[in-house]
């Protein structure tokens, strides 16, 4: 796949199918005011997606909706981290955290893409995802440093959730021209940055961060191969779009 | 919102307490509300007014967070975008406005904790239209735009009201209901004037929400001194039917105008400029509000459910030397 | 199990009937924080409502997305509730400076500057409107801020009702935080005016 195509597919999916995940918890949070600081989060991946959408778009891809509403499952690049279902909200909120992390790096980085479309989204959002990251290291550090009860939930949830937030810097085919054309400094790099930005926050808690060498990514998102969740997923997103994809509605 | 009309909720005691108190503090309360300003916090107030106001704000509470679940069922589903960010958006303001409307109540001396309790244990009422289910996107568009345009009606009359507090909270939520209506009218209008499939389930829900939506602003209005004190003190601000014709007035033609029907074929306006409509079925109001509707149970399920999944959370976040105060304004 | 038309809910797996909850306990909910923003640069930071959280650096996250997720913002601050000092209310063309009663001297503070500190004042013009920010003042407790208070905005009126902040008891935004609210004001599907529907009403009526 082109290059372009083939990075913007994968960050605009995350995007969205990670959104959608998150606005679950919309009037079904922990409290009131966490309730609506998640769905902000979950809005403004929905509306990164749709800019990124559009960029496609003006590629020559279809509509972001008919992108986003019409594809199946093999057509979708997200890493397997995204689709999952939000279960309860250690594991949502450790989701949050290390997504999140890498992508208020990747977008930082994408800032100085040599695609200069892409560098105008990533550096209008800048100040969104500090927003993000401020939100998930405050809850991180406070309940990994709270009650046992808090912590034995956190630490199973990070163990639960790093192989497959490794899964986020599964490279493609298409890794080598994306870092020679200067479109991105590319998913090792990315991930060298993640762990110490992640690694920095945990060692202000009371988790135990374990060997990442030791552990298998999961990985086969970014080719088309995903879990049991995400077609179910699709379809509901799509069932009153799909009724009639021609309507307006 | 959803207002106290629309759970009726006036009480009828036979005595108002007045005579219990302080005719010079009184003399001066309603000097207060009679120069047009407005009641705060720590201002002395009747135990009448801070009683039915507890009551009447902390009822428009539970109202917005048991309102986002019936729009909420159609937040994963919604078609396009456009739609799914803006169902988001409005699904966060009905809890914002809770938020917001709780923190008002509690500046009259209940905490949330008891409020939040009362909801899940049943001990508290809520506008009785959510415990009807929405089986289709466009019966969360209704919800949208007509619920929502009844709760602007009740709203704009209540931030006209006299205790600080409420008003500030609810020109905040006005603010944004304005956001809720047009996103509601434009989703309504796109059904209506759409496909044939769109259509028919437009007029489908319409025709299964109008019965709840004409009882939403509560039956007439008993005429007791309750009522006349509230009024006097501008808790309660306009009557139940005047809300009604109000809304009638500025949503029937609207309906019309796009191509819809009203089951009702009594509803139609007369010389004298007011709305007629078929009684609605006031028992069957009473049966649902007392707890008898399609989704009562469920509704207070899904709340208790989420308070009790976010439990741990809280306890975890707690910290030992906190101490509570009411909020201050 | 609880079948829902709402995906999410039956996902939850609840029981089809379940026991009533116990009740909450205190503070199961947090005390709360008062917040305050501002709109514009150079303008004075006015109270927008409170937020129930544990900690203030939550109430800051708490906050930002209760109060400033529409219309620009250029900061926020928030303050423990109890850290508060409140002045009783006085009617709509009064001051409530005039009914302060006079401190004595040696409690309104040396001349050493040493046991003083810093307060933020915070005025509330007419009832039912909200606190705005006036200015600081240094003094040696919170009574004496208020004598103080008194003679440096003690002219503005009217003042119905006076709120007096330890400066470091508030958790204020930093000026480099600014860049969290810009994309704010670009968030139209939250806004009323992106919603014109009446060329699609015109339409349909001219071909009805
Ligand atoms: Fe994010
Ligand atoms: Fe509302
Ligand atoms: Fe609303």
């Amino acid at each position: 796949m082109n290059p372009k195509l083939d990075l913007l597919y994968r960050l605009a999916d995350d995007q969205l199918i990670l959104g959608h995940r998150n606005s679950e918890w919309n009037g079904l949070g922990p409290i009131l005011e966490e309730d609506i600081a998640f769905s902000s989060m979950a809005q403004d991946k929905l509306g990164h997606s749709l800019q990124l959408y559009m960029l496609l778009h003006e590629l020559g891809e279809a509509e972001p909706d008919t992108v986003a509403f019409t594809r199946n499952t093999p057509q979708f690049h997200c890493c397997q981290l995204t689709e999952l279902p939000i279960g309860e909200y250690d594991f949502s909120l450790m989701r949050h955290f290390l997504f999140d992390h890498a992508e208020l790096l990747r977008f930082e980085a994408l800032a100085d893409s040599s695609y200069e479309p892409l560098a105008l989204v990533a550096r209008k959002v800048k100040g969104e995802l500090k927003y993000h990251v401020l939100h998930a290291n405050t809850w991180v550090k406070r309940l990994g440093t709270a009650t046992e009860e808090a912590i034995e939930r956190m630490q199973a949830a990070l163990e639960f959730t790093l192989p497959y937030a490794l899964g986020i810097f599964e490279t493609t085919e298409a890794e080598p021209e994306i870092i020679s054309s200067g479109l991105f400094i590319g998913e090792v790099e990315l991930q060298r940055r993640w762990e110490a930005s992640i690694s920095k926050v945990l060692a202000q808690t009371s988790l135990v961060l374990p060997d990442l060498r030791l552990l298998t990514p999961v990985t086969g998102g970014r080719h088309g191969q995903h879990t049991e969740h995400l077609q179910p997923l699709l379809d509901e997103m799509a069932e009153v779009f799909r009724l009639d994809p021609t309507a307006d509605w | 919102m959803y207002g106290s009309a629309s759970t009726h909720d006036i009480p009828n005691q036979a005595t108002t307490g007045l005579e219990n108190e302080d005719p010079i503090l009184l003399a001066e309360f309603e000097a207060h509300i009679a120069r047009g300003e407005k009641i705060e916090p720590t201002d002395w107030m009747p135990q009448l007014y801070r009683k039915q106001l507890t009551r009447m704000i902390e009822q428009h509470a539970h109202s917005e967070i048991i309102g986002s679940l019936p729009e909420g069922t159609w937040i994963t589903r919604a078609p396009g975008f456009r739609r799914k960010m803006a169902q988001m958006a409005k699904v966060q303001d009905e809890v914002g406005h809770a938020q917001l409307l709780y923190s008002a109540a509690e500046t009259l001396g209940k905490t949330r904790e008891q409020m939040l309790s009362d909801l899940i244990n049943g001990k508290s009422k809520y506008s009785n239209v959510f415990n009807y289910p929405t089986p289709t996107w466009a019966d969360s568009n209704v919800i949208s735009w007509l619920i929502d345009a009844g709760a602007i009606v009740n709203q704009m009359a209540n931030a006209k009201g006299s205790y600080g507090p409420y008003c500030r909270a609810l020109d905040r939520i006005c603010a944004e209901e304005a956001f809720h209506l047009k996103y509601g009218h434009d989703a309504v209008v796109h059904l209506a004037t759409g496909t044939p499939i769109q259509r028919r389930m437009m007029q489908e829900a319409l025709n299964r929400w109008w019965p709840a939506i004409m009882t939403f602003f509560g039956p007439s209005d008993k005429m007791s001194t309750h009522t006349e004190i509230l009024m006097r003190w501008k808790v309660k601000m306009a009557t139940n039917d005047a809300c009604r014709q109000q809304f009638l007035d500025m949503y029937v033609p609207k309906i019309w105008e796009i191509g819809l029907t009203l089951p009702d074929a009594n509803l139609h306006k007369n010389e004298d400029g007011v709305w007629e409509f078929s009684e609605p079925d006031w028992e069957d109001f009473k049966r649902v509000i007392n707890g008898d509707g399609p989704c009562n149970a469920e509704r207070i399920a899904v709340r208790r459910a989420a308070e009790e999944n976010g439990a741990w959370v809280r306890r975890a976040m707690q910290q030992p030397q906190a101490r509570y105060v009411r909020p201050l304004a | 199990m609880l079948f829902s038309l709402d995906p999410r809910i039956s996902r939850l797996e609840l029981p089809d009937s379940a026991l009533p909850p116990p009740d909450k306990a205190a503070l199961d909910q947090f005390p709360t924080y008062e917040v305050f923003h501002q709109r514009k640069e150079n303008t004075a930071y006015v109270y927008v409502g409170p937020v129930h959280a544990p900690e203030a650096d939550v109430a800051f996250l708490f906050g930002k997305e209760q109060f400033s997720r529409r219309f620009p913002c250029t900061g926020m601050w928030v303050v423990l509730t109890s850290a508060i000092k409140v002045t009783e209310y006085g009617d709509d063309q009064q001051s409530v400076y005039d009914r302060l009663p006079l401190l004595p001297a040696d409690e309104i503070g040396t001349a050493d500057a040493s046991g003083l500190e810093s307060y933020d004042i915070f005025h509330l013009k007419k009832r039912g409107k909200a606190h705005a920010h006036v200015g600081q003042v240094s003094a040696a407790s919170p009574e004496a801020a208020l004598q103080a208070a008194k003679a440096s905005f003690g002219d503005q009126r009217p003042v119905v009702n006076v709120w007096v902040v330890r400066s470091a008891d508030l958790l204020r935004s930093d000026d480099d935080d600014r860049d969290m609210w810009t994309t704010t004001p670009d968030k139209k599907y939250r806004e009323a005016i992106s919603y014109k529907v009446q060329d699609r009403i015109d339409r349909f009526k001219q071909e009805g």
